[in-house]
């Protein structure tokens, strides 16, 4: 009888303690992967060269619009229809795009298109702007994804081991943006604070040299360090001057600095492979810093920000492919 | 112990009441458990404790029937309510990507952003914020994490606002707003609704298994009480030399009956439920899914297209969530919504093909619905609109059918325990009959 009992006991005590009463867990969060709070790695210590501002010396005379010769990378992209360049799309005045029209334009973009008119005549639907991030330059002209870079890039040697770069097509420096009430007078004054550069940037390395005590802050792009500003996640940025004229243009309550503490010579990146292709972007420079178009393109972009110019840097060429 | 043969054994005592104290409160007196022994000495106390025994199953037999039922009904109930709040965070999610699906689009246009497209996301957003409050309501135990959305929501909506005011005033940090939203609501809101979707879809296969479960208390103390009714009536026969006690055996027969008849309707409850996870559930969890992974492709189109030839990553993206789109449409039989999702496919791959071909600014007018005649936003619409339409269908039927097996069910939930004592009582009458024989 006993053995009866144990059973229905058990079920009492079942009974008692019955399952499913509707009362769950609390639903988990999820939780955030921190980012990894790598600071990237130190700069490479930069690579002696020859005079890394040297391109390729163009050879002979410059191939008609149109008529560009056989086997050479230009008579390539001329079958294709259209040159393929990478652009950044939101540094104002140099490349970004234009909310009510939707195109992208700026002193960067008009480098790219007076190649387009060198090689077909006409930059009208032969130009494919790519819209690449800051770290983006060098692997997609590695991969050969595009034909050329017009994105604020400068020429340095470290640089020159990856890709090619055209002569120097515009003089920037680097500067520092702070808010419009701070009363620091250079970058050396900013310790402890957040200052913005984006990641892969030689204004990165810069800032890290010039002023180690402040705090770098990344973000992929220009425009997205000027997010951070404004969200007071960066106390200031730093950049080259052009970029930096195109955030105060964007913001009221924001200025930059005096001082210029480094020289950015900008240079249109190519791949390694084509140094003909190389050689004729410098003719195409050279042609354009002659005959005023250059000019013309510095007075509409960058002059109201940046002040007069007396004349556009000088080509300087001598470097041999494979140095 | 006075009643008659006839007498209905409603003031038959309990056996406490016999004038015999428990053991406890004669500390000291001679042999210990003398009264409690002596009651159950002989073919009498073998009567009396047989009585006890089977009294005693009865009445747990009620209760575990009651309980059973009232587990099954409480499952389908919330079966239904967990079914109910994961169509609402369905719902939110859905909202979520549909807005962002307007917003990136909206990066493409720049600061004139078209006023329907403006409309459907402010309306999508504020859905959104409804059933957040709705959901948060419905089930304590995601309070929580619908909190934590909720923030991130207001994250969201101040990014895109500081990208609309740039995007008027035609400076292009306004696309960095638009980037930086973008990414919050990739990054922190989908996370908490796809926890959120897990954790509801986890309570309902619960409460779906748990229908079933409700059969067991049944069938179990029913069987058991029938063994011990058994064992009763066996030892009476023996003892007795009467074939069968008649008020006992009714006794089982009762146990008998609503065993068979509790088990039956939980089973076909169970069975009703089961059909309705299988159809209309799985129906409208696979049309939530579509509609999630449609407006997952249709933000990816423009994300392909914002990021102008660097975009393979949301390209592939895109192929992604379109092969979620037809995996989940092809668990229904919905020709029509197959058709329609093809033809959006169909115009995506033209927006694709003038962007390889280099025509970016027609790609956008296709993407952003600025052609006359076909394009991707309005063959997307028509997609969306139907979609939406039978999703609101299936998901009534889950809580309409759900509600029909609750109704159909007996009232043995509180009938348990009356039919529990009944039958009990319906022993102590058969047994007191012989009792009285040894009198």
């Amino acid at each position: 009888m006993k053995k009866l009992l144990t059973p229905a006991v058990i079920s009492l005590a079942l009974l008692l303690t019955a399952c499913g009463s509707g009362d769950y867990a609390a639903t988990e969060i999820p939780q955030k992967p921190q980012p990894s709070e790598s600071s990237a790695p130190p700069p490479a210590p930069q690579r002696d060269c020859v005079d890394p501002l040297q391109s390729y010396t163009p050879e002979g005379t410059m191939p008609p619009p149109g008529a560009m010769p056989p086997g050479t990378y230009m008579a390539k992209i001329k079958a294709r229809g259209r040159l393929i360049a990478g652009v950044s799309a939101d540094s104002l005045n140099l490349g970004s795009r234009n909310p009510v029209t939707g195109v992208i334009e700026g002193f960067d973009i008009d480098m790219i298109k007076a190649v387009a008119r060198a090689i077909f005549g006409t930059d009208k639907g032969t130009v494919e702007l790519r819209v690449i991030s800051s770290p983006q330059r060098i692997p997609v002209l590695q991969k050969e994804q595009v034909d050329i870079v017009a994105r604020n890039m400068t020429i340095n040697c470290n640089r020159w081991k990856d890709i090619a770069f055209s002569a120097e097509y515009y003089r920037s420096g680097q500067k520092t943006l702070v808010p419009l009430d701070s009363t620091a007078k250079s970058l050396d004054d900013l310790d402890g604070k957040t200052i913005c550069a984006p990641a892969g940037s030689t204004s990165l390395d810069n800032l890290k040299d010039k002023n180690p005590q402040a705090i770098p802050v990344t973000a992929d792009t220009d425009t997205g360090c000027l997010a951070l500003f404004q969200s007071g996640k960066a106390y200031g940025i730093t950049g080259d001057d052009t970029v930096l004229a195109g955030d105060v243009a964007q913001d009221p309550y924001a200025r930059v600095l005096p001082e210029r503490f480094s020289d950015e010579p900008y240079g249109l990146g190519m791949s390694l492979k084509h140094p003909e292709f190389v050689r004729f972007v410098n003719q195409v420079l050279a042609q354009i810093k002659a005959d005023g178009t250059w000019m013309a393109s510095y007075t509409k972009w960058l002059q109201p920000a940046l002040g007069k110019l007396a004349s556009p840097p000088p080509s300087l060429y001598g470097r041999t492919p494979g140095t | 112990m006075t009643q008659t043969q006839s007498a209905p054994p409603a003031t038959w005592s309990p056996p406490a009441q016999q004038p015999v104290p428990p053991t406890a409160q004669q500390p000291g007196s001679t042999p210990a458990r003398g009264p409690v022994a002596r009651w159950f000495e002989g073919t009498p106390g073998r009567m009396r404790a047989f009585l006890i025994l089977t009294a005693v199953m009865s009445v747990v037999f009620g209760l575990s029937a009651a309980q059973g039922f009232r587990q099954a009904d409480g499952a389908l109930t919330r079966a239904e309510a967990n079914a109910a709040q994961l169509v609402r965070i369905q719902a939110i999610h859905t909202n979520l990507v549909s807005a962002n699906a307007d917003a990136t689009n909206a990066f493409l246009v720049g600061g004139l952003e078209p006023p329907d497209q403006r409309r459907h996301f402010v309306d999508s957003l504020a859905g959104a914020a409804r059933l957040i409050a709705e959901a948060a309501t419905a089930q304590p135990a995601d309070t929580a994490a619908l909190g934590a959305l909720n923030q991130t929501l207001i994250t969201y909506d101040g990014l895109i606002e500081q990208a609309r005011a740039n995007n008027r005033q035609g400076l292009p940090i306004g696309s960095q707003y638009l980037r930086d939203a973008n990414a919050v609501l990739q990054n922190d809101s989908l996370p908490l609704v796809k926890a959120l979707v897990q954790a509801n879809e986890e309570r309902v296969d619960t409460e779906f298994d748990g229908i079933g479960q409700g059969n067991l208390w049944v069938v179990i103390a029913g069987l058991l009480t029938l063994v011990v009714f058994f064992v009763t009536l066996r030892w009476l026969a023996r003892r007795t030399h009467r074939y069968v006690n008649v008020p006992i055996a009714a006794g089982a027969v009762l146990v008998l009956l609503t065993m068979v008849v509790g088990g039956v309707a939980l089973s076909s409850a169970s069975s009703k439920a089961d059909e309705t996870r299988s159809g209309a559930y799985d129906r409208t969890l696979a049309l939530s899914r579509a509609r999630i992974a449609a407006y997952d492709a249709k933000s990816n189109e423009s994300l392909t297209l914002i990021a102008r030839g660097s975009g393979d990553a949301f390209d592939k993206a895109y192929n992604a969530s379109a092969a979620a789109v037809v995996e989940q449409l092809g668990k229904l039989n919905e020709a029509g919504l197959r058709s329609q999702w093809n033809a959006y496919d169909q115009m995506h791959k033209e927006v694709r093909s003038q962007d390889t071909k280099g025509d970016w600014d027609e790609a956008v007018a296709l993407a952003v619905g600025r052609t006359n005649g076909a394009n991707s936003v309005a063959a997307f619409t028509a997609f969306d609109t139907s979609s939406g339409d039978r999703l609101q269908a299936t998901s009534g039927e889950v809580s309409t059918s759900l509600t029909d097996a609750r109704d159909g069910l007996p009232p043995i939930g509180w009938l348990g325990l009356p039919i529990g004592i009944a039958a009990a009582l319906l022993v102590a009458w058969g047994m007191s009959q012989r009792l009285e024989e040894y009198r």
